[in-house]
């Protein structure tokens, strides 16, 4: 069995002027070379999690460690160990996807020669090199969420934080988008990813959690909680565990 | 450096694809500076040029009226028009506005005076005292729109020559009645009016620095405009970066929100440094050729660069505070620019401080432009010394270590 990359234990998080917790004493352990999902409606928690595990935000209490360093106090060297793809093109509209990735690969520290044969590699891979001279925000969004992805592997991560990659893309994008996810990690690259689209999930992750008001609900193989449930795929056992009241 | 370098090629491209902002940096502070000088030269210019226009009816024809037809015409401060017409007419001329002043100096006026000071003498000569009769009144005719300062003027000049025509006619009778008595003819008394001379001059430390001017007041004004109106650009990129998520993934890099600051800082002050050369490089080469005054530096040229420096740096405090306590464009833009116009219009900018009122005066010192504008004119018209700078740079950096260090408190707490 392989090693545990990411360890969450008993994390809490309430935000500041917020009465109710985003995390409550949540546990999660993540193997090296999974693909992890983290389900659950809006507001459940997923986004407060994977930023907590990006460093954008602190918790209140419990310990993480990722790669064998505990945050917060190994973040510095966490950093260069993961790769984040936030929900939001996270780009510079107004510069092309060369001069971007030049710029995240340059706070990376890549030097000049290895960056461009990355950037080229990735930039074909994705199917974005014609384009590459553009500014971003004349891309369709199926090619923004390409360029996206592209920015959060350029330093070869470790660990891939993937926010709804898919969300607002058509389907020739999102199924190129998942056959390269499903290379990548066939490369090493372990990928917890959050999601609003069962079917995707159930296609592509190896372990799913679903997670609700910032409490894990459960936890293990598509196939063994549909099996264990006795429902008929993953969006039936969403909504058994989660409900039909609206979440807005 | 790799990241630093990673950072400023990052500023540098969003700068410069922003063509709006460009504008706003560069283009908008020659087009003021050209302006207000030209306004500001203009009006001065009135003041000291032959400018206000004077239409006089001489009736006397005698000493009084020529004597003040002579040394009107000869002020740098009147346009003097002699008229033939009638009084009336001269008062409807003024009326429509064709000139600011109208004299009328009535007939006979110089034989009053004579007349008075004959009996004046005669009377005097028999020992009893004498109660002037037949007094003569000038009749000035005033634009209502005209200064107070101007008529002040106008007014000290008539009562100077009268005063000195009713002394010339005293002498004159005097000597006359003296001469009746002596054996033997006096010859003419008189001074030739120039025993007591007037040397006005700038109060300045030494006498190379520079004589202010618009020119000497305009130029470091509105650099200190331009270089503080940086804050907007600098406040809305902030919150572009933020609401487009890129910071987000800047944080999310081994890159800290100190280094991510510093990167904009160098950026900006970079600009900042280019608008103030640009600015003074107009002031002293293409003012002259356009009529306005050159921009002088004074002895001590180099103590503008850390005075600049230390301004710039302030400006950019207040942009990254501004930046990160706003949550939207328009927050930002209206914030920075209302608080720039503000602390402009209480810093002496467009109004030199003296000329407030006390309150004013005193409000007028928590303007981080004023603090630059006192050094520059420190400077550049007081040619002062490193010494006499290091108030002023110390205020503004002051207020450069706060700005940032609560947009630095602030993303402590809050990051994204």
């Amino acid at each position: 069995m392989s090693e545990i990359i990411i360890q969450v234990n008993n994390v809490n998080k309430t935000y500041r002027g917020s009465y109710t917790p985003a995390l409550r004493n949540f546990s999660i352990e993540v193997r090296e070379g999974e693909i992890f999902g983290l389900l659950g409606p809006n507001g459940a928690g997923k986004s407060t999690l994977l930023n907590i595990l990006s460093g954008l935000l602190t918790f209140d209490t419990g310990n993480i460690s990722i790669c064998g360093r505990n945050m917060p106090q190994q973040l510095n060297e966490i950093k260069p160990l993961i790769g984040v793809v936030p929900q939001e093109i996270a780009l510079y509209p107004t510069l092309t996807a060369v001069e971007n990735l030049k710029i995240f690969g340059g706070i990376y520290g890549i030097i000049s020669k290895e960056l461009k044969q990355r950037m080229d590699n990735l930039l074909n891979y994705f199917g974005l090199e014609q384009s590459k001279n553009r500014q971003i925000k004349t891309y369709s969004g199926g090619m923004k969420r390409r360029i996206n992805l592209i920015a959060g592997l350029l330093h070869q991560p470790k660990v891939l934080f993937l926010d709804e990659p898919t969300v607002s893309v058509d389907v020739q994008s999102k199924t190129l988008i998942l056959d390269n996810l499903k290379e990548i990690n066939a490369q090493g690259t372990t990928i917890i990813y959050t999601s609003h689209f069962m079917e995707e999930a159930e296609m592509l992750c190896s372990r799913v959690a679903f997670m609700d008001e910032g409490k894990l609900l459960c936890k293990d193989t598509p196939q063994n909680l549909i099996q264990n449930t006795n429902c008929p795929n993953l969006e039936s056992l969403y909504l058994k565990l989660t409900g039909k009241t609206l979440r807005d | 450096m790799k990241k630093l370098i990673s950072l400023l090629y990052k500023d540098y491209l969003l700068l410069i694809r922003d063509v709006a902002g460009l504008c706003l940096m560069f283009l908008m502070p020659i087009a003021l500076v050209f302006l207000m000088t030209f306004l500001q030269n203009d009006i001065i210019g009135k003041v000291n040029e032959a400018e206000i226009s004077v239409i006089m009816l001489n009736l006397d024809n005698d000493i009084l009226g020529n004597s003040i037809e002579k040394h009107i015409s000869e002020s740098e401060s009147f346009v003097l028009t002699k008229s033939k017409n009638s009084e009336n007419e001269l008062r409807i001329a003024v009326a429509r506005g064709n000139y600011m002043i109208g004299i009328v100096v009535p007939e006979n006026a110089s034989d009053s005076i004579r007349l008075n000071a004959k009996r004046a003498v005669q009377k005097g000569f028999k020992g009893e005292k004498y109660e002037s009769k037949d007094s003569v009144t000038i009749h000035i005719l005033i634009d209502p729109t005209l200064k107070t300062s101007f008529r002040n003027t106008l007014m000290s000049t008539m009562k100077e020559y009268s005063a000195k025509t009713e002394r010339d006619f005293l002498l004159q009778e005097l000597l006359a009645a003296l001469n009746q008595s002596f054996p033997f003819m006096l010859g003419t008394i008189q001074l030739d009016g120039n025993q007591v001379n007037f040397d006005v001059q700038y109060a300045l430390k030494d006498e190379n620095a520079a004589v202010p001017n618009a020119t000497q007041h305009n130029v470091p004004a509105w650099t200190l405009f331009a270089i503080f109106f940086i804050s907007l650009s600098l406040s809305v990129g902030l919150i572009n970066e933020r609401k487009d998520g890129s910071f987000k993934r800047l944080l999310a890099l081994p890159c800290t929100y100190f280094q991510y600051l510093l990167s904009k800082s160098i950026l900006f002050l970079f600009v900042c440094l280019l608008q103030f050369a640009l600015l003074f490089a107009l002031g002293i080469y293409l003012f002259p050729h356009l009529g306005l005054p050159k921009l002088l530096l004074g002895d001590n040229a180099w103590l503008l660069l850390p005075m600049c420096i230390c301004s710039s740096l302030a400006a950019i405090g207040f942009g990254i505070f501004i930046g990160k306590i706003t949550t939207d464009h328009q927050q930002a833009a209206v914030l920075a620019a209302l608080s720039v116009v503000i602390f402009a219009a209480i810093g002496g900018i467009w109004i030199p401080v003296f000329t407030m009122p006390e309150i004013m005066k005193i409000i007028s010192k928590i303007s981080p432009l004023n603090w630059g504008l006192n050094g520059f004119y420190n400077i550049l018209i007081r040619n002062g010394t490193l010494m006499d700078i290091l108030p002023e740079c110390a205020y503004s950096l002051g207020f450069a270590v706060v700005c940032m260090g609560i947009a630095l408190g602030y993303n402590r707490r809050r990051k994204i």
